[in-house]
């Protein structure tokens, strides 16, 4: 697996700032840092082509996220940070070390990127999805048909979820209006 | 400016006032573009709402959170969201009513030539208002804080 530059330094950039997120001391250098981590993210998304994803991480990760943190801060109580980064716990380093081990070890037996024999790209699913969703839906994003057409029910259940989720932070802050 | 705008929450100033005021009206634009053109192009509901309802957090930003709060009418809030999960599930009742299955835009076709592709424009509209207004709601929720309820509203 070879990187180009720009992967190789977007990497580098999104596992500083992940790093930086967990161990900076000041709650709001680590929410700038966890924000600038969605942006090397949502970066990533579009080097592997999928713009889609990449859009919603920048839009909410590195966008709303942010936001609603920050306001969360402003409305609490923040302890002045007397040094820059938490101290660090071995036993905590060892298991996240473990972790990130494992995972690492999946690495090897992925596909190449937009490897044409990858399972994925061969399944009966998406090549139906490929050669019909036009004909089928009108619409050219495939993932819009996948969306909207095909999963709409899924799609349906998450848009319930998203207006649930509005419904409850309402009624467990026990008001009555949004604004 | 009520009171229960903390100090230095808010901070005056010309310069984010006039770049919000030029910069608002395009950023709605490109969220109702994301939104209208997810069809053909990356995007879609989600990302079109989230967009649109940051739109109105770079106003809180600009001219104060409780000014624009004062400004925008709960009643559309409110209407944009729920009315987002009618349309999407009208849409699917629509085609069951019609004689197909749920959510199967082709059996509009009879009504409107294109009636998938639209079908499925309106879906994403209906997503990105309920999107859009429950990322506005979170925000002023957040910011009108826990401990203490507004004149607004009663327990």
């Amino acid at each position: 697996m070879s990187l180009t530059l720009l992967e190789g330094a977007l990497l580098v950039f999104v596992l500083c700032c992940a790093v930086g997120a967990a161990m900076l001391k000041d709650t709001l250098a680590a929410v700038i840092a966890f924000a600038a981590y969605s942006l090397g993210i949502s970066i990533i998304w579009l080097v592997l082509q999928a713009p889609d994803v990449g859009l919603t991480e920048a839009a909410v990760g590195a966008g709303i996220m942010t936001i609603l943190f920050i306001l969360a801060l402003a409305n609490t109580v923040t302890p002045n940070a007397d040094r820059l980064f938490e101290p660090v716990r071995w036993r905590t380093v060892v298991f996240v070390g473990a972790f990130v081990v494992v995972m690492a070890a999946t690495v090897p037996s992925l596909p190449a990127i937009g490897d044409p024999t990858a399972p994925v790209v061969g399944g009966e699913v998406t090549q139906y999805y490929l050669e019909n969703a036009y004909k089928e839906t009108q619409v050219k994003n495939a993932v819009t048909a996948v969306l909207a057409a095909y999963r709409g029910f899924d799609t349906l259940g998450e848009a319930v979820v998203v207006f649930s989720a509005g419904v409850v932070a309402l009624s467990v802050l026990r008001r009555e209006v949004f604004a | 400016m009520s009171a229960d705008e903390g100090p230095g929450l808010y901070v005056e100033s010309t310069i984010i006032m006039t770049t919000v005021r030029l910069v608002a009206p395009f950023v709605l634009t490109f969220a109702l573009f994301i939104m209208f053109h997810g069809a053909d192009t990356p995007g879609g509901g989600f990302q079109g709402g989230v967009i649109a309802g940051s739109v109105v957090m770079m106003l809180a930003f600009a001219y104060g959170i409780d000014s624009t709060r004062q400004w925008l009418d709960v009643r559309v809030v409110a209407a944009l969201a729920s009315g987002g999960v009618l349309v999407f599930a009208g849409i699917g009742l629509g085609a069951m009513a019609l004689g197909g299955q749920f959510l199967q835009y082709n059996e509009y076709l009879p009504l409107y030539s294109k009636a998938s592709k639209y079908g499925i424009e309106l879906v994403e509209l209906g997503i990105g208002g309920i999107v859009a207004s429950v990322a506005i709601g979170l925000f002023f929720l957040l910011a009108a804080g826990f401990g203490h309820v507004t004149e607004g509203s009663e327990r």
